[in-house]
């Protein structure tokens, strides 16, 4: 009887089943979101004691900074802030973050024992509740606390991007001072945001076209001192530099680093012609790798060092060529109006940035490296001589006014075109050169 | 005067009389035949003194527009051809029109050479059913008729038997059934030509899950919904089916299954989550990931909690895929946050969701 009922009560249910039947999930499709800075918070971090207070700030301060200058990112205001971040290792009120509106949270922990600074920090996705990544924690001394929150931005980057970041590296570059006429250059470095600056050379002689090597220890560069360029390798960290071994009566310049980092690729004028060699560093061996009547000059090496791009005006007007990286058949990859020049490889392979010169404007561009794609970002009297942020996604450059005050001053722009924005250094700066990251 | 030639005269008079006036010599309107005229052209009276000179023999002529017809019975091939117009069956209708033109010509030279075709007829007919096959559309059937050889085989089957002219209408309608048979060719030719097309829409479906994988066992929160979700695939197993079956029917008891959702409350979904979809901050590589999101939703629209998680991804790297997704979770998280607006009487058709991010538009060069 009683399965009875049960089979009973079975059909029933089965003849009650909704006529609806759900196969699978409800499936959707989306190609269309938006675009703007993600919005993220980074109270202030904790410090353990009166001496860590400043630094806990500082150090707040410049992880906002760095995630805002991206672009990429929006720092809510602390002052909108419903919850204070008390304790490091207390568990953070979402809700009260979610309040405001924060997809992304820094919390973060300083700690000052002597000349030793601590940091702890931890990047929280506020909707989902969760961690991104773990827990880091950096140590130095307090006097690298900008070191530190740069890394500490790093990983803020890195962990919601996917991708590596900048903030932790060093721009060499030229700094300007004193009218266009009498104008007086000298070598510097500085951190990528414009902090830290520091004078490699005095303004005794004209100096040129600093390029950092692959690893960030050296520097190449031109000086005019003897009255005729040539090139110089400075060890960045002890400042002392040694002058490569040219061929009498010619002229170099323009040089740059191989990407393993021994040797150089570079211009060099010899009987009022001016083709492209390479040294190797240890032995002071050049090889020729054009012999053409044209000016061939500004070459870049690919980041996996088989091929250079540089410019030459073979054509009768200055384009850009890409050729095997010990010389051979060269192709040219630039065929819009104007002209092209200064062409830098980006770090990730795939994209070429460059200076263009069209109806009476300088344009800082990038384009694929077989010359697709050609994409403008910006547009001034005078734009030139880009250089690529480690990552591949920013570009420095040069950017100068007009007038007999015009001003040379360095600027930055995502690639994207987006974030065009000032880079701040004391006085007028040109022709910068972006480092790699930092250890 | 006698009384003889009294009777006489006045006999004569009334027969002449009876003869004038009785209606004698009248004469009945004698049947005429009526026939409009209207005016035609001269191709019409070519065409209609053609049909009059064919008669002697060829009155088939009209009926050997069939055969042009059966030319064009052999459309499965223009079916192949017209591989991507599955509505071009529908140009058989006007063949009828091409007929005529064909018809025109092939009278005349039928006129000298039918009586030897006669004994013909039946190697055309044989001939007919081969070339369906390969031979060429309706359209073709212009070279076709030129051709001394077409324009033969039609008489030939009017003088097999089936000369009358419910001919046309046989021939309409085997056209018709051919077309039917074609159909189908062409699907099969479409289906071809769009699975290459699909090729190009590949990112989009193929990233989706074809077996939907098991749910993570919901640590917290017993609800209905996950119960449900659970059961299905247990009934066919165990002893327990018809338990489970009951379980399940009890559970689903207050859980409405409408139909399925309307493309606009689809779209109202889509936008919902959309809006807080920012890939503003991806790198170029997540930029280039095609993620699958599943989650599950309460009955008032809020997200089940642990429900969320990555189902498919087609990226390259593991990493960007990451990112990706959590991009995709903010954005469900987020805009999710106070319940998505969903009808209440079809919760069964969304209480799970699969969404795939394609961020293929919004890429950084």
């Amino acid at each position: 009887m009683m399965r009875f009922l049960t089979s009973l009560l079975l059909g029933l249910t089965i003849l009650a089943a909704p006529v609806y039947a759900q196969s699978g999930p409800l499936r959707l499709e989306l190609d269309q979101g938006i675009i703007e800075p993600l919005p993220f918070a980074v109270p202030n971090f904790v410090p353990d004691g009166p001496a860590a207070t400043q630094y806990a700030n500082d150090i707040s301060r410049v992880v906002a900074a760095d995630l805002t200058g991206t672009g990429l990112f929006r720092e809510i205001s602390p002052e909108a802030f419903i919850s204070r971040v008390s304790s490091f290792e207390a568990p953070v009120q979402f809700a009260d973050w979610k309040a405001i509106n924060a997809e992304a949270l820094v919390t973060g922990a300083v700690s000052v024992s002597g000349n030793r600074l601590t940091v702890r920090f931890r990047v929280w996705d506020v909707f989902s509740g969760q961690e991104l990544g773990n827990g880091l924690q950096f140590a130095g001394t307090t006097d690298g606390w900008r070191r530190m929150a740069h890394k500490v931005a790093d990983q803020v980057y890195s962990r919601i991007t996917g991708e590596g970041a900048y903030f932790d590296s060093r721009v060499a570059f030229v700094s300007e001072s004193g009218p266009k006429d009498q104008r007086q250059k000298r070598l510097a470095i500085m951190d990528y945001d414009g902090a830290n600056v520091q004078y490699l050379t005095d303004s005794a002689a004209i100096v040129l076209a600093p390029r950092f090597s692959p690893t960030g220890d050296r520097l190449l560069y031109t000086s005019y001192e003897t009255g005729q360029p040539r090139i110089y390798v400075l060890d960045v960290d002890r400042v002392r530099r040694t002058e490569l071994a040219t061929q009498d009566g010619t002229m170099s310049f323009s040089p740059r680093f191989s990407p393993d980092g021994r040797s150089i690729v570079y211009s060099l004028i010899q009987g009022g012609n001016t083709d492209l060699w390479k040294m190797d560093i240890a032995s002071g061996q050049s090889v020729r790798l054009t012999n053409t009547p044209a000016i061939e000059t500004a070459p870049s090496y690919s980041p996996d060092g088989s091929q250079i791009v540089f410019e030459s005006d073979r054509s009768g007007t200055p384009q850009l060529y890409i050729m095997p990286a010990n010389g051979g058949e060269a192709t040219r990859i630039s065929f819009g109006q104007g002209r092209y020049g200064t062409p830098v490889w980006s770090p990730r392979g795939d994209l070429i940035a460059f200076t263009k010169q069209n109806k009476g404007r300088f344009h800082i561009g990038v384009m694929r490296t077989d010359g697709s794609e050609e994409r403008l970002l910006t547009s001034s009297f005078l734009d030139e001589g880009p250089t690529w942020s480690p990552n591949g996604r920013v570009i420095m450059f040069t950017r100068e006014t007009q007038g007999a005050s015009g001003r040379a001053t360095l600027y930055s722009v995502d690639i994207s075109g987006r974030n065009l924005r000032p880079v701040r250094t004391p006085d007028g700066g040109s022709d910068p050169s972006w480092g790699p990251l930092q250890n | 005067m006698d009384t003889g030639t009294k009777i006489s005269a006045f006999a004569h008079v009334a027969l002449i009389g009876w003869a004038f006036f009785g209606g004698t010599f009248r004469s009945e309107p004698l049947p005429m035949a009526v026939q409009e005229v209207s005016v035609i052209t001269g191709e019409q009276f070519a065409a209609m003194t053609a049909q009059r000179d064919a008669p002697d023999v060829p009155t088939p002529t009209a009926l050997q527009q069939p055969e042009t017809p059966e030319d064009e019975v052999v459309p499965p091939e223009t079916v192949e051809e017209e591989l991507t117009p599955p509505e071009v069956v529908t140009p058989p209708e006007p063949e009828p029109d091409p007929v005529p033109d064909p018809v025109e010509v092939p009278p005349e030279p039928e006129v000298v050479e039918e009586p030897p075709t006669l004994e013909q007829p039946e190697p055309v007919t044989e001939v007919l059913p081969v070339p369906p096959g390969p031979e060429a559309q309706p359209r073709p059937a212009d070279k076709v008729a030129p051709e001394p050889i077409a324009p033969p085989p039609p008489e030939a089957q009017p003088d097999e038997v089936e000369t009358p002219a419910v001919s046309l209408d046989e021939g309409a309608e085997t056209q018709e059934e051919q077309q039917d048979q074609t159909a189908p060719e062409e699907a099969t030719d479409e289906i071809v030509t769009e699975a290459e097309e699909t090729k190009e829409n590949a990112p989009r479906t193929s990233p989706r899950p074809r077996v939907r994988p098991n749910r993570p066992a919901p640590p917290a929160q017993p609800e209905v919904a996950e119960e449900q979700e659970q059961t299905p695939p247990e009934p066919a197993q165990s002893d327990t089916a018809i338990d489970d079956a009951l379980a399940e029917a009890l559970g689903q008891g207050g859980e409405p299954s409408g139909p399925p959702l309307t493309s606009g409350e689809k779209d109202a979904m889509r936008l919902a989550v959309s809006k807080c979809w920012n890939v503003g901050s991806l790198s170029t590589d997540a930029l280039q990931t095609v993620v699958v999101v599943g989650f599950s939703l309460t009955q008032d629209g809020k997200i089940v909690g642990g429900s969320l998680r990555m189902i498919d991804s087609s990226g390259e790297s593991a990493g960007a895929a990451k990112q990706a997704y959590e991009a995709a979770r903010r954005a469900i998280l987020r805009c999710g946050a106070k319940g998505y607006t969903l009808p209440a009487d079809k919760y069964d058709q969304w209480r799970d969701i699969e969404i795939t991010f394609n961020p293929e538009r919004m890429r950084i060069k």
